[in-house]
């Protein structure tokens, strides 16, 4: 009964925050609400949008969830995100159209691209104890230089004119259902990666000693778990999951690399992950609540005259929101009283 | 008159009765113990003898004006002082700046307050050498609790309550916290020791309340009470008792020579030790914590590095009982299964590379029921449970087949003399049924009760006895 209240209650919230953005917009209430509805969820080509837009956050999602229950906490996921993408197209223009006769070649050097950057992170926490909160978030800016170089110098297209690279041949693209939409294959890799990683977590011995790492870094040592290298590994599997989202935009979604490539999913992870409690399925529920507003908002910003920031006001206050809801559950009741029980 | 009187005072949380009833008075210049096992409601009553739990009905009188609730800071100010159980202290802060915090007057400077000089003439006068300018994160557990002490005192109090104080003390700073406890009556204060070692309680105190299940059993004047008669109101039945039976030594199981440990912070504190343990043997081995016990623990079972000498280990199951149960022996966010199921061979119970939680969480509901783990389901997570159960669950992940060896380090450490008694049964069990047994405790009937053979360690060294210490 109480969490029935709960839920309509934050779904009450979260209209109310809409709202009030609107409000302060001076958009008329029921025609933004009604553009939002129309951009994510009561059209084809709003759902589809929700779908694509979620696809990306619930990779980096899980990947900042996979790392943090480690103890390691990667904030690095918008680097890791370029360089997958940044080695998925460099993977197809080295090895040439035959060989990259299918999309697995691009997405799997996408996860070898995001997994090394984390993994180097790793490392050097474990090693040098440079903690990765530190390391990952300069890797990000050592990331973009790398990526502007390529696409000046390695990868550019051949024309030579504009900084990005050429399109990614058919062969190496991600199946799309309806030529209308940009609904891809990716969303399935998506729920597949949900399942693996709730299994991965929950029910493998690695899963296993990679949360007592993370809740009990003394009691698996005491157990004979190696938790540096559990932390390693966990980075680097979170950093593959960023890679892979970067992978799986770049051959499902833009098909080609250029400067507007990162678009902040990388950055947007970290809350998907917090309001999904680090739990796959709570990861997925996340993705999709960012990913239809990121959507619904678009349409919003075309359509109403307000312009794009309204997407990063929508945003931030969904963020501020969730993190206000996640206060509330966890907060104790009463006061001194619960914890001398 | 009494200083103190607490009259029917009841206390529920949720569907828990924990405190029933309850009526205790004080009179000036005593030492009341109020004893009882964990759960019997002592830290219920401390709370609300501190002002910020609210009894649901009863009251309490403190120089015969009753007490606000709610209100911690008046209590204080009457006079009733209080050191809690756990250490209230900012880790990161000096000693100076925790004891003016809290103690502040209005507008006063922190770094020259009045709390800190008389602080500082009270430490003197005391005989504690404390550097008020230490980092509180760099005393060991004796001086904290010398601390806390300082900040409960300051102002001056006539009753000063003592929540278990000695519960992670050494003995040597037990058997100084009991002196300075004599000492306080003797110049006329009160003073309330709630603790479960009846020891301590005929060792200083005049007289006891005996708590059990939230309820009144009796208070006893402790000048007519045979100590028996205490641990069975205390329990409520005949105290179990865990005792060794003869056992004739057999193989050799662990050799050690020469060896040589590093600490944490580098030194070497294990400084050459030769030992020889033999199946179905207990060696116990007393003395001081941080004497190098923790450090050759870890390096038998092999998770610390010996810098040198040898270790030779003839058996194949390695047991291990750390000493934090909460840090070291559980994670205590997760499940009674997960956690017995850590430490174990995860390759046993993983079929197709998937964990069979099944099958562990039903092999988890059986070990509960042997080793008497008192939780609704093994989903349970280990932080809701007891003290006392959380042990018997590292005991129920270590002990449920017969290992070759065993090590133990401060098993029974906080438990009560129901558990205590459990955990020792299954120790000793399970060097009757052939394991070796290395018992590293700094509690001397433990060691006196449990070892074949006794050792202490001292510097990093094993010694036949102690020199010069109170043990």
């Amino acid at each position: 009964m109480r969490v029935h209240v709960r839920i309509l209650a934050s779904f009450a919230l979260l209209i109310g925050a809409l709202i009030l953005t609107l409000l302060v917009f001076r958009v008329p209430i029921g025609e933004g609400l009604r553009l939002i509805g129309q951009g994510a969820i009561f059209t084809e080509a709003g759902w589809t949008r929700s779908a694509v837009r979620s696809t990306p956050l619930v990779f980096v999602g899980l990947g900042m969830a996979v790392a943090w229950r480690a103890g390691m906490y990667n904030i690095g996921g918008e680097g890791q995100y370029v360089l997958g993408g940044l080695a998925g197209a460099a993977s197809v223009s080295a090895l040439g159209t035959a060989a990259t006769w299918s999309p697995a070649v691009p997405i799997l050097a996408a996860c070898a691209g995001g997994g090394l950057l984390a993994g180097l992170a790793g490392v050097l926490q474990v090693w040098r104890g440079i903690p990765v909160v530190i390391s990952t978030i300069l890797l990000n800016f050592m990331v973009l230089p790398l990526q502007e170089w390529l696409l000046q110098g390695p990868l550019q297209e051949a024309k030579g004119q504009i900084p990005q690279t050429d399109r990614l041949p058919d062969s190496a693209m991600l199946a799309r259902f309806d030529p209308r939409f940009d609904l891809h294959a990716g969303v399935f890799i998506a729920v597949a990666a949900v399942l693996a990683m709730a299994v991965f977590l929950y029910r493998t011995p690695a899963g296993f000693r990679l949360r007592v790492v993370g809740l009990g870094p003394r009691a698996a040592r005491a157990h004979g778990i190696s938790g540096d290298r559990v932390r390693v590994w966990a980075m680097v599997l979170s950093g593959s999951l960023c890679g892979l989202a970067g992978g799986v935009d770049l051959t499902g979604l833009t098909g080609y690399l250029g400067t507007g490539f990162d678009q902040g999913w990388g950055f947007m992870g970290i809350p998907v992950a917090l309001l999904g409690a680090l739990d796959p399925v709570g990861v997925f529920l996340a993705a999709v609540y960012f990913g239809v507003l990121v959507a619904g908002c678009e349409n919003l910003a075309r359509f109403a005259d307000v312009g794009s920031p309204i997407v990063y006001v929508v945003q931030a206050v969904a963020v501020l929101v969730a993190v206000g809801l996640q206060h509330w559950r966890f907060a104790p009741k009463g006061r001194a009283e619960v914890e001398l029980g | 008159m009494a200083v103190l009187e607490v009259r029917g005072v009841s206390k529920s949380f949720g569907s828990v009765q924990a405190l029933e009833n309850v009526s205790l008075d004080l009179r000036p210049g005593e030492v009341h113990a109020i004893l009882g096992e964990n759960g019997a409601g002592k830290s219920t009553l401390v709370g609300i003898l501190a002002g910020f739990l609210v009894p649901d009905s009863g009251t309490v009188e403190f120089q015969g004006v009753e007490i606000r609730y709610g209100h911690p800071t008046e209590v204080r100010e009457a006079g009733l002082r209080i050191v809690h159980q756990h250490f209230m202290l900012v880790p990161q802060f000096t000693i100076a700046e925790n004891i003016a915090l809290g103690n502040l007057r209005r507008w006063e400077n922190p770094y020259q307050c009045a709390a800190v000089s008389e602080a500082s003439d009270l430490a003197e006068r005391l005989g504690w050498g404390l550097d008020l300018e230490s980092r509180v994160d760099q005393l060991s557990v004796g001086s904290l609790q010398r601390v806390e002490i300082l900040r409960a005192l300051i102002g001056g109090g006539s009753v000063l309550v003592l929540d278990e104080p000695t519960a992670v003390l050494t003995a040597e700073e037990a058997s100084e916290l009991l002196a300075f406890v004599r000492a306080r009556r003797d110049e006329g204060m009160t003073v309330v020791l709630v603790t479960h070692k009846l020891r301590e309680v005929f060792d200083v105190a005049d007289r006891a309340t005996v708590l059990r299940q939230g309820r009144l059993v009796a208070t006893f004047d402790l000048s007519c009470t045979e100590p028996d008669v205490l641990a069975e109101a205390m329990v409520g039945g005949p105290v179990p008792m865990a005792s060794g039976t003869l056992r004739a030594a057999g193989e050799e199981i662990v050799r050690i020579e020469e060896l040589i440990v590093e600490s944490d912070r580098g030194s070497p504190a294990v400084r050459g030790i030769g030992l020889s343990l033999r199946s179905c043997e207990v060696l116990a081995i007393g003395g001081v914590d941080g004497n190098g016990q923790v450090e050759l623990a870890e390096a038998l079972v092999g998770i610390r590095r010996s810098s040198s000498g040898s270790i030779q280990v003839s058996g194949r199951s390695i047991a291990y009982i750390p000493q934090d149960r909460q840090t070291d022996g559980l994670v205590l966010e997760m499940s009674i299964a997960e956690n017995i199921l850590l430490g174990q061979s995860l390759r046993e119970w993983t079929r197709f590379g998937i964990l069979r939680m099944r099958q562990v969480l039903e092999w988890a509901q059986s070990l509960m029921r042997r080793f008497d783990v008192r939780a609704e389901s093994a989903i349970v997570p280990a932080g809701a449970l007891s003290g006392g159960n959380q042990q018997k669950v590292v005991v129920a992940r270590n002990l449920h087949r017969v290992p070759d060896l065993l090590v133990a380090v401060n098993p029974t450490r906080g438990l009560d003399l129901r558990a205590e008694a459990a955990v020792r049964k299954a120790i000793l069990e399970c060097a009757a049924q052939g394991a070796a047994v290395l018992l590293l405790s700094t509690d001397h009937d433990e060691i006196e009760a449990l070892g074949d053979r006794v050792m202490y360690m001292e510097s990093g060294r094993l010694v036949d006895r102690l020199v010069g210490s109170t043990l």
